[in-house]
């Protein structure tokens, strides 16, 4: 049977790529070819961007209430097609089916918050600046904005824009990761049913090429990013020198701290899933477990015990606690720095290189993996693992977790575990980290507040969804006015 | 096996409402029973309104911040081997009927319990599994 490829949409059109790349999309469990696609050109950019120019004229004079009402019916289609969405995104992308369902879920919350556009995107009024002068300022929508998205969210993290910036009027050009393709076309499926007017959301698949013709392009107003720190950097700085609007989120290196007043039977759970979650694969895992004080043989040994018992396999079968890699090169990366941090010593616990599924020989599995006595030089120390790494490093205090945390080069994510507000404020108020957690694992900001980090976590200055991201996709224009 | 998180939960209430609406309506048709019909044709139908129920709580209430694990949950005594009421007599149908009831309630009050971290979901398994207690009275009173 001939595999699925995936098209490009523009102008409300699935149309072919005219590239003569071909990316093959597997099934990280199975490691079974799924699906192809064509890596899109400068060419494909062009006609996104032009379409979604036209459709701009008419779009911006769309009432707020009116596009909001589209964004009712799209989470209405996404509501119907939700567990087929959450299945192909499980198939591509290798996480679990529950986490495939919340990051929809996420996806959808999106959708919901944006729909409060007519009250977020309002300007502000002030009669009487001078004698007979009044001053006001107008949320205007600006043209054509494009997004770049990562392969461990598919589904939420494009959602995380899409959906402000054309409810304020702008119109969108959408490159998906070229590794996990497939939810996304699934999604613009929906939205093709719904029936927003030709041109205003348009996807364009692919690699480099195509993220080098959106940042170089002229009538893109702004890029929003997700992805690695180096990439990020690259695609802020050349926002930059194309004078762009840029929101560019890296990568992290999150610590979670456990005091020993922490209550260590109710945080178990959630720190298991901090740093297991999704086989940490996300830019809010925990990374560097930091127990405090004497507690840490007590933390390390529960923690490997629970640890021990998450079963590996595909994401698809309700027994699964934990769904592979996302592609083999990725495996080969994690299990690079599982050597890596051998052959500093650090401390094997928990081994998790030779890991077997039954019935899955070819998957790309990696098992829980814990490294103790793990030193904050070491490389497992400081750089982005990605995947189900835990490194243990023992504090004698609080402070030296604070100071531990603000020396990686990260700022994404902190957390901390704790019975004492004192601990927990003097926590919160110090980290450099913009997303914390106090007896949470998983630090994340909802669609109604802003995600992103600092420090080499986030270029730019409006991070995504929140209250904040009205700003981004609109310009103040200020109108003074006299009246004779 | 175990039901070790949210998503099994629900499935397997799901699977559980689906082999049980089924066989509702089946027996709603089934000659031997015609008497029961109506009764049959109504608990398919609650069976229908559980399904939604359940699909739409899955979807509506999970987050990646609440997928920690359920611990000491089983299915096995909650398998019901599926039946043919074609091969079976009116006694042996009611008997069966009586056994779906009482491991459906048994389902979702033990569920429930389990997952009671998250409020909505617990009580959306308490309506479901009202819905099946009702059902034990109507059977009692039929």
């Amino acid at each position: 049977m001939a595999l699925p490829i995936m098209k490009n949409y523009i102008n409300g059109e699935w149309v072919e790529s005219n590239g003569s790349q071909i990316g093959n999309i597997k099934n990280p469990a199975t490691a079974e070819q799924i699906a192809q696609v064509v890596f899109g050109t400068a060419d494909d950019v062009e006609k996104a961007v032009q379409a979604a120019q036209k459709a701009f004229v008419q779009w911006r004079e769309t009432p707020p209430l009116t596009r909001a009402r589209y964004l009712f019916r799209i989470k209405d289609a996404l509501e119907e097609n939700f567990e087929d969405i959450a299945r192909t995104l499980t198939m591509e992308q290798g996480k679990i089916i529950d986490e495939a369902r919340a990051e929809i879920r996420r996806m959808i919350e999106n959708v919901e918050h944006a729909t409060g556009v007519t009250t977020l995107m309002c300007g502000y009024t002030l009669e009487d600046i001078a004698k007979g002068i009044d001053c006001t300022g107008h949320r205007q929508p600006m043209g054509v904005f494009a997004g770049v998205a990562p392969y461990n969210f598919p589904g939420m993290v494009p959602w995380w824009f899409l959906p402000y910036a054309i409810v304020t009027g702008n119109t969108y050009v959408l490159k998906p990761s070229e590794q996990v393709p497939m939810t996304q076309t699934r999604i613009f499926e929906c939205l093709d049913e719904v029936g927003l007017p030709d041109g205003v959301v348009n996807m364009v698949h692919g690699s480099k090429d195509v993220v080098n013709a959106i940042l170089d392009h002229r009538d893109i107003q702004g890029v929003s990013f997700v992805g690695s720190t180096p990439t990020a950097r690259y695609i802020y700085k050349r926002c930059g020198e194309t004078g762009k609007r840029v929101q560019a989120l890296g990568g992290a290196k999150n610590i979670v701290g456990i005091m020993p007043d922490a209550k260590l039977n109710e945080a178990l759970p959630s720190l298991v899933t901090s740093f297991f979650g999704c086989s940490g694969q996300r830019c809010l895992a925990g990374s560097i477990l930091a127990p405090v004080g004497d507690a840490a043989d007590l933390v390390v040994d529960r923690f490997v015990a629970t640890a021990k018992n998450i079963k590996v396999g595909d994401g698809l079968s309700d027994f699964t606690g934990m769904g592979p890699m996302a592609s083999s090169a990725h495996l080969d990366r994690v299990l690079g720095y599982i050597e890596k941090g051998i052959k500093e010593g650090a401390t094997l616990v928990l081994d998790g290189r030779d890991c077997k599924v039954e019935g899955y020989p070819e998957g790309y599995f990696v098992g829980p993996t814990i490294f103790d006595n793990v030193t904050p030089e070491m490389t497992i120390a400081k750089e982005e693992i990605f995947g189900p790494v835990v490194c243990v490093v023992r504090c004698k205090t609080l402070d030296e977790v604070i100071k531990l945390i603000n020396t990686r080069d990260f700022a994404n994510a902190a957390c901390l575990y704790t019975d004492s507000g004192t601990a927990a404020r003097k926590f919160k108020y110090k980290v450099l980290p913009s997303m914390v957690g106090i007896n949470i694992g998983i630090a994340a900001p909802m669609s109604f507040f802003p995600f992103g980090g600092a420090g080499n976590s986030m270029f730019g200055d409006i991070k995504g969804h929140g209250q904040e991201i009205f700003h981004f996709f609109t310009d103040t224009k200020v109108v003074i006015e006299r009246w004779f | 096996m175990p039901i070790i998180n949210f998503g099994g939960l629900l499935n397997f209430a799901e699977a559980m409402e689906k082999q049980d609406m089924e066989f509702y309506l089946s027996i709603a048709s089934n000659p031997e029973m015609s008497d029961l019909s109506d009764l049959f044709q109504g608990f398919a139908k609650d069976g229908k309104k559980n399904i939604a129920h359940i699909q739409r709580t899955r979807r509506e209430n999970i987050t990646e911040m609440i997928l920690e694990g359920i611990t000491g949950f089983f299915r096995k005594p909650f398998v019901l081997e599926v039946k043919d009421d074609k091969e079976m007599g009116r006694a042996q149908i009611l008997k069966y009927v009586d056994k779906m009831e009482a491991r459906a309630i048994a389902y979702y009050t033990e569920g429930a319990e389990k997952i009671k971290a998250l409020p909505e979901v617990s009580m959306a398994l308490k309506v479901a599994g009202k819905k099946r207690m009702a059902h034990t009275q109507k059977l009692s009173g039929s």
